[in-house]
């Protein structure tokens, strides 16, 4: 069961994270255009030789149903496969596996993912406080019926940072906290961030002083240890081994991944504490024929730092609870014993939305390029990618290598 | 109490859920078909999907399985209630409740702890919510609505403020400061006293007075209050100066040289002021003394209002 490891991620694009008051306004439509175009040219590839299409349905700006039509429409292509993912910060990773799927089934040969996360321009007749009041809520439905407008909003149960510090809490009494150690892994990626001119805080080094004075937002969680939200967006092309052969860079191949999800409050996990990264990093590495030891690099979805450490732990490159020594123990930094985030992590990088999660993938395929500048690790051939979204309640794992 | 709050709009399906907890009884459902128990309420059962679940009342004992405090409110309705304490806590039937806790102190709080139902009355139709508090506390008594503070509470234990005369220049000129006093005591603005406002002035715009155009058309999700009257309830707060000025025989409101609204007060918020004294001169009119008296929702780093306020001393 699985990938024979016949797809490979060949081409990439990522807009440079900006402040969204700052960043230039563009339709998604014409950012996927745009990001297609880099993409391809990173490739090597024609806009001709794309025959497959995964993009996002929520929060596409120009429609909500259609997507992949609208996009195919505008971009000129001919699509054999389109999919739509809806898996929040996990949508990357879950873009990668199936376009690597559909190219084994031999469905096509080169697939665009895709993921704008720049605004739209506003139209003539629409409100500026429209957005304030769709953002009011966040990411929760608030529909008639919907199990959280009814049962968790009243209560004041809402966003990420309130669920996310709850898993913390709960972990801190099972197991312990130490707030260095949670702290050192923002500091270890900063570190990275700092031989990395595409991320947000690129210049501005980072002490664990500064991330344990800084404001407490839900105990235990330091705004420090949290994802700052910036304008972007990204793309990669997925192809065949037989495109893959005329890539301009040294292709990452897709040969191990996992996913797993079962519900979208942690509060009703079975158990809180064991993430669903778990199930699915164990499919990843026994379909890939590797063990978390044999990684070169981890590029571990960061949206806090508490979501790195329960990865570390449920993905198995340490036992359970003894996540914080292994931060404590190792240097996560691109010089360091344990690579991690070498791109800054999105919390040096920053969030573009779902996009975020692709800065995970792209780094680890930059890396297994050899492209990395400053930062490139001196042997990197197999790499470890996960994904979250929601709080951690829908997760992915990639195991990507080089040829 | 925030008019804002989101509140539960139950279905055919919950509505036996918020119906019970209005007559402060605790009802969960059960699978006749496999007796697993379910929450929150649905027509089919998450561990073998029979269509057979069945309302059983349950006493409501649970224990703490894990919490945060908000140092930040996850919405700024919930400013009343800082810190916010978000809980999940799994009844003694095995299911987890998302809610709040109530009546425990910060260091009371552990998770594992035992704890017991609260049925808090949220609005004046009777509805409430489900809450929880420790076993050794009065659950009846948290159950009644926050009281609504909105009379003056002197700052408790404060030194008795220095006399300086309306005459004495160099006193009055060292009182220049950059830096603002403490807090004042705090008040609630709720839907009541907008209502009166808009009464009284005749500013009876929909996004002060209509609660439910607001909660859906206004961009704060709910009423405000009028900037004049965050402004005028500066009279309803008891600043923390240090000092008193004496000696004259009139005081005058002689107006503002700035005032200006930053940011929303949504009903239902609590408010504070400061102030500090931004200007004094000795005119041969009277001592006009500039201060700077800011209000802010608590918690909030940006003002709501910003008043340059003239105050003429007359011999």
């Amino acid at each position: 069961m699985g990938l024979k490891g016949h797809a490979a991620i060949i081409g990439t694009a990522q807009y440079k994270p900006e402040k969204y008051a700052t960043a230039p306004k563009m339709f998604h439509l014409e950012q996927v255009a745009d990001l297609a175009a880099q993409a391809l040219r990173d490739a090597g590839l024609r806009p001709e030789d794309l025959d497959g299409l995964v993009i996002n349905g929520p929060q596409f700006h120009e429609a909500s149903v259609f997507v992949p039509a609208m996009a195919a429409e505008y971009l000129g292509l001919r699509l054999n496969f389109a999919e739509v993912v809806d898996l929040g910060g996990c949508t990357s990773v879950g873009m990668v596996w199936r376009a690597a799927a559909a190219i084994e089934l031999g469905l096509c040969q080169a697939v665009l993912c895709v993921l704008p996360a720049r605004m739209a321009p506003l139209g003539p007749d629409e409100d500026p406080s429209w957005m304030a009041r769709a953002m009011r809520f966040g990411g929760h439905s608030t529909a008639f019926g919907a199990p959280e407008a009814e049962f968790d909003l009243p209560y004041g149960h809402m966003g990420q940072n309130t669920g996310y510090a709850m898993i913390a809490q709960r972990y801190a009494a099972q197991y312990g906290y130490d707030p260095v150690a949670m702290a050192k892994i923002a500091v270890d990626q900063r570190t990275n961030a700092q031989a990395n001119p595409q991320a947000m805080f690129y210049g501005q080094p980072l002490t664990i002083e500064q991330v344990l004075a800084s404001k407490r937002v839900a105990d235990p969680l330091h705004v420090l240890e949290i994802v700052m939200p910036v304008a972007g967006g990204a793309a990669m092309i997925i192809a065949s081994k037989e495109v893959a052969a005329r890539a301009r860079k040294r292709p990452a191949f897709i040969t191990g991944f996992g996913e797993h999800l079962a519900f979208k409050s942690p509060s009703y996990a079975a158990d809180m504490l064991h993430t669903p990264i778990g199930p699915a990093s164990r499919r990843a590495f026994e379909m890939a024929g590797l063990k978390p030891a044999d990684v070169d690099a981890a590029q571990i979805y960061d949206c806090y730092t508490i979501t790195a450490l329960l990865t570390l732990e449920d993905a198995g490159f340490c036992a359970k609870g003894e996540g914080m020594a292994f931060v404590r123990e190792h240097d996560l930094t691109w010089r360091g014993d344990f690579p991690m985030n070498t791109h800054g992590g999105q919390l040096s990088f920053g969030q573009a939305g779902s996009a975020g999660g692709m800065s995970q993938v792209i780094e680890a395929v930059t890396q297994i390029a050899g492209v990395a500048g400053e930062r490139q690790l001196g042997r990197c051939d197999n790499v470890y990618v996960s994904g979250t979204g929601g709080v951690m309640s829908e997760q992915g794992a990639l195991i990507l290598q080089g040829a | 109490m925030s008019n804002n709050k989101p509140m539960p709009v139950p279905t055919e399906i919950s509505a036996p859920f918020w119906e019970g907890l209005k007559a402060k009884r605790l009802l969960i459902q059960q699978c006749t078909a496999c007796a697993h128990w379910v929450f929150y309420p649905r027509r089919h059962c998450p561990a073998c999907l029979a269509h057979d679940l069945a309302w059983r009342e349950v006493e409501g004992s649970a224990t703490l399985y894990s919490y945060t405090l908000t140092r930040i409110p996850t919405l700024p309705d919930f400013m009343d209630e800082m810190p916010q304490k978000l809980a999940v806590v799994e009844l003694a039937e095995g299911v987890r409740i998302n809610t709040n806790l109530v009546g425990l102190a910060e260091d009371e709080i552990h998770i594992g702890m035992p704890l017991k139902p609260v049925f808090a009355q949220v609005d004046a139709k009777g509805n409430r919510l489900l809450r929880f508090t420790g076993l050794d506390k009065d659950a009846v008594n948290l159950e009644q609505l926050p009281a609504v503070d909105s009379e003056p509470v002197p700052v408790s234990s404060q030194p008795e403020p220095r006399k300086i005369d309306f005459n004495d220049a160099a006193s009055l000129q060292a009182l220049v400061s950059e830096q603002f006093s403490d807090w004042s005591n705090s008040i609630v603005v709720d839907q009541a006293l907008i209502d009166a406002f808009a009464q009284l002035s005749g500013d009876d715009y929909w996004i002060h007075t209509d609660p439910e155009r607001a909660r859906l058309q206004s961009p704060f999700g709910g009423t405000i209050a009028h900037g004049a009257l965050v402004q005028v309830l500066q009279s309803r707060m008891k600043l923390a100066l240090d000092f008193e000025v004496t000696g004259f025989s009139t005081q005058i409101n002689y107006g503002s040289d700035r005032l200006r609204f930053p940011a929303p007060v949504p009903a239902g918020s609590r408010i504070h002021s400061r102030a500090r004294v931004k200007q004094v001169e000795l005119l041969p009119r009277g001592t006009q003394l500039t201060l700077e008296l800011n209000t802010h929702v608590v918690g909030h780093d940006r003002p709501s209002v910003i008043n340059d306020l003239v105050i003429l001393y007359r011999a």
